[in-house]
């Protein structure tokens, strides 16, 4: 039985941003614990090297400092190491927590200096003596399959794994009978997830018990993981989130410093804290979106698709979290998109070397969008069709779905034609196309981009498939509801409050939430998947309903009414019909745990209730199309943008400015990754931006003013909420990379390497204009 | 060496004997408790630092703590409301959800209050060039320049 | 990423500065604003047992516009060079190019003499010094000296000042008649180093003749350059007659320098190099055309 939703679907305002706005948020860097000491790692500044003698005598000297700790001290600590997502049968890559034998990037944490505070530990790690023999690196993924040099001794022409396969002689020939065959070779650089908020972690041992805060999107992975780390019971371990700041996919799961400092805590028996400064972050915690991908779509003669393939190949860096083959194999899956493609196929290939490891970002699987939706650009052009046309000859109807790809994806409510049209409509397009000509006349070049595409939220796989809830109203009425929670900006605490608000018929004033604290609230995943909305919304549903039927017995027999005419609202009870019999839930608080006599017999004493939800569904397919507009200064290759669109579907929305905020933060994120970011290395392996001063991300000046357009499609599930949170990473890449390309078609320009910096629009320029 | 140090921080005398490299961040966040000034870069670039250094907005973690002696110091925590409720600017931007995670937040509420004291009514172009010091991941800036604009309308 | 140790100084005149720079050596260096030398100081890129702060000097500080030369005190802020209404209207070049320096919380602490000191070939005042003809004013155990803006660029981040010289103001000179003034830049973002800019200040006679012309560059070379090869062109060049994109042209060609980097080759920079000084041109000698 679920409550009427007075708060669900309106926009409420935060409850967790009084305490943000005031400063009185609590990020690891604001633990402070007795004795705590600081730690600071010693990295490599060299890309590959073998890994000799340490000399740590003249760091120890120094006043302050406690402890410089190696491989030698902590690598044997190890008693297990995989991931709770993964699951320990993956045929995981190499971890080891400090680097042992070799090093393998710059940035490859070598020894850890334990000191009074972090000044002294940085001196201290300057004072570490590390004897680096020089080794040839492999720094290009793009050649490293063919290269003599090998990042990790076991994986033979650096490949961390493949999956899929070559073009088949079906489709081969599906291609090669073809009206319109397009093959282009897509390439996307290397750039990260940036949270404002670098990594870190307090790691406090005192007896037996570890207890851990962490900055992290999983408080119960933190404490799974280092449990069978450490060879100890996961109850020993006390893992703790408060405030995150951003994780984006960057602090899903523990990473090798993480696991350092979790050793290190056990071994000296101490509380260490670990905060990763700026630098480290862009050198050491890994990298997303480097790849590339030989795409081809064909055609018949009326520009509708008959075959797709991808050959996709990912830089995996020296040191991937998590494992990152399985995850590559989406990046196949999806390529079709919400198109009708009756033939299809994918292989992908993971790739070593000397570099950051690969971390999940915001959609990992992004490229395929990327990949599909410039090549459908490109296609067009060369067919002489509009690549809006184009796109409404060959996009899933309503009436298609459910269906399934033809890589068997199985697609359903989505409306990726509903969206792709409401964008358009929004901007106007036909309008646009006559400003655009018209500008073209006078020497300005606009450009329109679109993308469509489909993405899985809420995935079902074992460690992600169920969520738990644990609700109590307190005797004096007032309800708090636990959850696993791990908001990373995500508005979970808000979102919690709003369902179980409306669940139990209270007032949003009377209920507070509690999450990230493994010792308190039940088992939960995490965020990540675009799980949080839909998954919590089942726990509370299921935990809500055991109370709310306690309550509602409880009142009935309090005002001597029938179970089915009492209604509750504004934490009250009422009888229907009947508005003057009503009590208040404080009331009923206090009958359940303080008035036995006055329970209907057989009743259990208080209101307080677990339950754990199960996903019913494999995935919640969530779709939106991003359209944008832009103008391209020729000289000078600047790209301004002037309208930005997205037409999303993520079924009801539990909060739309939640849903709002997400979609914003992930598009500027794309917008970021076509335009701004990289994270470069030169031909010696070492990270060329390693400060904010390089890396660049987008600023307010950056960004047009995002309008929204909202498709609701509920999806099987409680509320038929889908999840929001990475569309905006994956819609904005392609939509503004073609909006850039379509204002320099008269140039004849195809854009398919990234990423697009003025300097190199004035190369692709120049280059057709030779 | 070792120097000693008072500054008015939020209105309280702070003294301290502190190493001069101790830049006024860490002595905000360690030596004062003031855990609301944020470290997102350390060089400068993302604002999450910004405190009010007599009445100016600056990046504390490119000023030294000895260098603010004698100087009043103004932090997220001393932008509350007389009653301990939220400011003008803290309201306009729970309100236009300004925040997400919340990290780089004290960083910009700081930096607008001083931008709307001294500039009341700013252009579109003035509030996102006034905001392009401070850095932001989770809001791609909608949330944050509409509480601007909606902070600055509410002054008239 | 937290600096090394080091003592620190704040005296409260040049003279007691200078005394503890002589008294240091290369292990002293000056702290002003702090904006560019704190992040060095913290990515310990650098590192020096002695900085010696300035803010403490009132002596430094101050805007005087009382002459034919507007003089600045070294320690002066970006901020109060942006708020102040004499520079405004004395030094419209210095005033235009300020809001381009970074962003307003660097401008409170930014000071005039830290960006000259500094010299980063792609900031703006070094070039405006460079493009008005600035005289800067030292002071050394020696006494004081003064050094053409021509002068004190001597290579990437480097300068006339020695190890135990103060650099204590900046002397621009006022620019009268029909004259008109703009700088233009292009960078990745708002607020960051020039890719390329181009700073100009023009004259014109009673008839629209260029009486004198000059364009300072940015982001182009080692230090600001002045583009001396396109300023004789314009000498008594009638407006009409002058082809904005030739002068873009002409003032990239003596170029050997231009950096290559992430952003942009050589080429690429010396492509908007040309283009930001022909908006540049066209933007000053339009205001030089209005003014009575």
């Amino acid at each position: 039985m679920s409550g009427a939703a007075r708060y669900t679907g309106t926009r409420v305002q935060r409850i967790e941003d009084p305490r943000l706005l005031q400063g009185y948020g609590t990020f690891v860097d604001d633990i402070v614990r007795p004795g705590m000491l600081h730690v600071c790692f010693v990295r490599s500044p060299i890309a590959r090297a073998r890994l000799g003698a340490i000399d740590a005598s003249a760091a120890l000297a120094l006043p302050g400092v406690h402890a410089v700790l190696t491989a030698a001290d902590i690598n044997p600590g190890v008693y297990e190491q995989w991931y709770s997502m993964m699951g320990k049968d993956v045929p995981d890559t190499p971890r080891p927590p400090l680097a042992v034998g070799e090093v393998r990037f710059v940035g490859d944490p070598v020894a850890l200096v334990v000191a009074d505070n972090r000044y002294l530990a940085e001196d201290a790690a300057d004072l570490v003596v590390v004897d680096y023999d020089p080794l040839p690196p492999v720094v290009d993924y793009v050649t490293a399959q063919e290269s003599d040099a090998l990042v990790h001794d076991a994986y033979a022409a650096n490949v961390a794994g493949s999956l899929g396969a070559a073009v088949s002689d079906e489709l081969a020939s599906v291609f090669a009978s073809a009206a319109h065959h397009v093959q282009v070779p897509i390439y996307q650089q290397a750039y990260a997830p940036v949270p404002m908020e670098t990594r870190g972690m307090v790691a406090e041992w005192v007896g037996d018990e570890l207890t851990v805060w962490a900055a992290t999107q999983a408080p119960h992975e933190v404490r799974m993981f280092l449990a069978r780390l450490l060879g100890i019971g996961e109850h020993q371990i006390r893992a703790i989130m408060r405030d995150t700041g951003g994780g984006f996919g960057q602090k899903v799961v523990p990473m090798r410093e993480e696991m350092c400092i979790g050793l290190a805590a056990m071994k000296l028996r101490a509380c260490l804290k670990w905060i990763e400064d700026r630098r480290e972050n862009l050198v050491a915690a890994g990298m997303s979106r480097h790849e590339h991908g030989d795409a081809q779509f064909a055609f018949d003669a009326d520009g509708r698709i008959v075959g797709a393939h991808i050959d996709h190949v990912q830089d995996v860096g020296a040191y991937p979290t998590p494992w990152p083959v399985g995850t590559a194999a989406a990046v196949g899956m999806l390529f079709p998109g919400p198109y009708r493609v009756p033939a299809a196929g994918w292989r992908t290939t993971s790739v070593f070397s000397n570099t950051s490891g690969r971390s999940a970002y915001r959609g990992p699987w992004q490229f395929e969008s990327v990949a599909r939706e410039v090549l459908l650009d490109i296609a067009a052009r060369r067919m002489a069709i509009d690549p809006v046309e184009l796109r409404r000859r060959n996009l899933l109807r309503r009436d298609e779905f459910p269906c399934s790809n033809a890589n068997g994806m199985p697609y359903s409510d989505v409306t990726p034609t509903e969206t792709f049209e409401q964008a358009l409509s929004i901007l106007d397009y036909e309008q646009f196309r006559k400003e655009q000509e018209q500008a073209r006349a006078a020497g300005r070049y606009l450009g329109v981009g679109t993308c469509t595409y489909l993405e899985p939220t809420t995935a079902a796989m074992p460690y992600y498939g169920t969520e738990g809830a644990t609700i109590r109203v307190e005797p004096s009425g007032k309800v708090n509801v636990y959850l696993a929670g791990g908001s990373t900006g995500n508005s979970l605490e808000t979102a919690a409050v709003q369902l179980t608000a409306d669940a139990l018929g209270v007032d949003i004033a009377d209920v507070r939430t509690i999450q990230g604290d493994t010792a308190v609230t039940p088992f939960g995943g995490g965020t990540g998947g675009s799980r949080s909305g839909s998954m919590i919304a089942g726990a509370v549903g299921e935990t809500a309903a055991i109370i709310r039927e306690r309550i509602v017995s409880i009142a009935a027999e309090m005002m001597e009414a029938a179970v089915d005419d009492i209604e509750l609202a504004g934490s009250r009870a009422f009888v229907r019909g009947s508005p003057t019999d009503t009590v208040s839930l404080a009331d009923i608080a206090d009958v359940a745990y303080f008035q036995p006599f006055k329970r209907p017999a057989g009743l259990p004493a208080g209101l307080e209730a677990s339950a754990r939800y199960q996903a019913q569904s494999m995935m919640l397919w969530a779709n939106a199309t991003h359209v944008c507009t832009c103008e391209v200064d020729i000289t000078t290759g600047a790209v301004t943008l002037l309208r930005y669109i997205v037409s999303e579907d993520c079924g009801p929305m539990i909060n739309p400015t939640v849903v709002e905020g997400q979609i914003a933060g992930g598009t500027v994120q794309g917008i970021g990754g076509v335009l701004f970011e990289h994270l470069a290395y030169d031909d010696d392996g070492n990270p060329l931006t390693t400060t904010f001063m390089d890396y660049l991300l987008p600023t307010a000046t950056d960004v047009p003013a995002i309008e929204y357009g909202h498709v609701e499609t509920p999806a099987p599930g409680p509320g038929g909420f889908k999840g929001v949170g990475e569309g905006g990473a994956i819609g904005a890449p392609p939509a503004v990379i073609n909006a850039v390309a379509d204002a320099l078609s008269s140039f004849g320009v195809e854009i398919t390497r990234l990423p697009l910096t003025p300097a190199r629009i004035v190369d692709l320029i120049e280059s057709a204009q030779k | 060496m070792q120097r000693e140090v008072e500054m008015t921080v939020n209105g309280t005398a702070r003294r301290n004997t502190i190493e001069p490299r101790l830049t006024l961040a860490d002595f905000l966040r360690e030596r004062c408790g003031l855990t609301g000034t944020h470290l997102g870069c350390e060089h400068g670039v993302c604002g999450a630092c910004t405190v009010l250094l007599d009445g100016e907005a600056v990046r504390s973690c490119l000023v030294f703590a000895v260098q603010a002696d004698g100087r009043e110091v103004t932090t997220i925590e001393g932008l509350s409301a007389p009653d301990g409720g939220l400011s003008q600017v803290q309201e306009a931007f729970r309100e236009n959800h300004g925040l997400q995670c919340g990290f780089c937040t004290p960083g910009f509420v700081v930096s607008v209050t001083a931008l709307l004291r001294d500039n009341p009514h700013p252009s579109d172009e003035q509030i996102r060039a006034g905001l392009s010091g401070n850095l932001c991941r989770c809001t791609g800036y909608q949330g944050i320049i509409a509480a601007v604009r909606a902070a600055s309308d509410a002054e008239h | 990423m937290k600096p090394t140790a080091f003592d620190y100084h704040a005296p409260a005149t040049t003279a007691e500065a200078v005394s503890l720079l002589a008294q240091h050596g290369d292990g002293a260096k000056v702290l002003a604003g702090g904006q560019s030398l704190v992040p060095l100081l913290a990515l310990r890129l650098t590192s020096f047992d002695h900085l010696i702060d300035l803010g403490g000097i009132s002596e430094l500080q101050g805007i005087d516009a009382s002459n034919g030369s507007v003089r600045i005190g070294a320690m002066t802020t970006q901020a109060a060079i942006e708020r102040s209404v004499e520079v405004a209207s004395a030094l419209p070049l210095l005033a235009r190019a300020t809001p381009f320096i970074g962003h307003f919380q660097i401008r409170n602490r930014g000071t005039i003499g830290g960006s000259l000191a500094h010299a980063d070939p792609a900031a703006e005042y070094p070039a405006v010094a460079l493009t008005l003809d600035a005289e800067l004013e030292i002071v050394s155990p020696q006494g004081t000296r003064t050094v053409p803006a021509s002068q004190f660029f001597t290579g990437l981040w480097s300068t006339e000042l020695e190890e135990d010289n103060v650099l204590t103001a900046v002397k621009l000179p006022r620019w009268s008649g029909r004259c008109g003034f703009a700088i233009e830049e292009f960078a990745r973002r708002h607020g960051d180093f020039a890719i390329a800019g181009a700073t100009v200040a023009v004259e014109l006679d009673g008839d629209d003749h260029v009486r004198r012309c000059h364009i300072g560059l940015l982001g182009l070379g080692a230090t600001p350059e002045r583009a001396t090869e396109a300023e004789a062109a314009l000498m008594n060049a009638h407006v009409d007659a002058v082809d904005a994109g030739e002068i873009g042209r002409l003032a990239m060609e003596p170029l050997e320098s231009v950096p290559s980097d992430l952003h942009g080759s050589a080429d690429y920079r010396r492509r908007v190099g040309a283009a930001v000084v022909e908006r540049a041109w066209r933007t000053a000698s339009k205001e030089a055309r209005g003014a009575a």
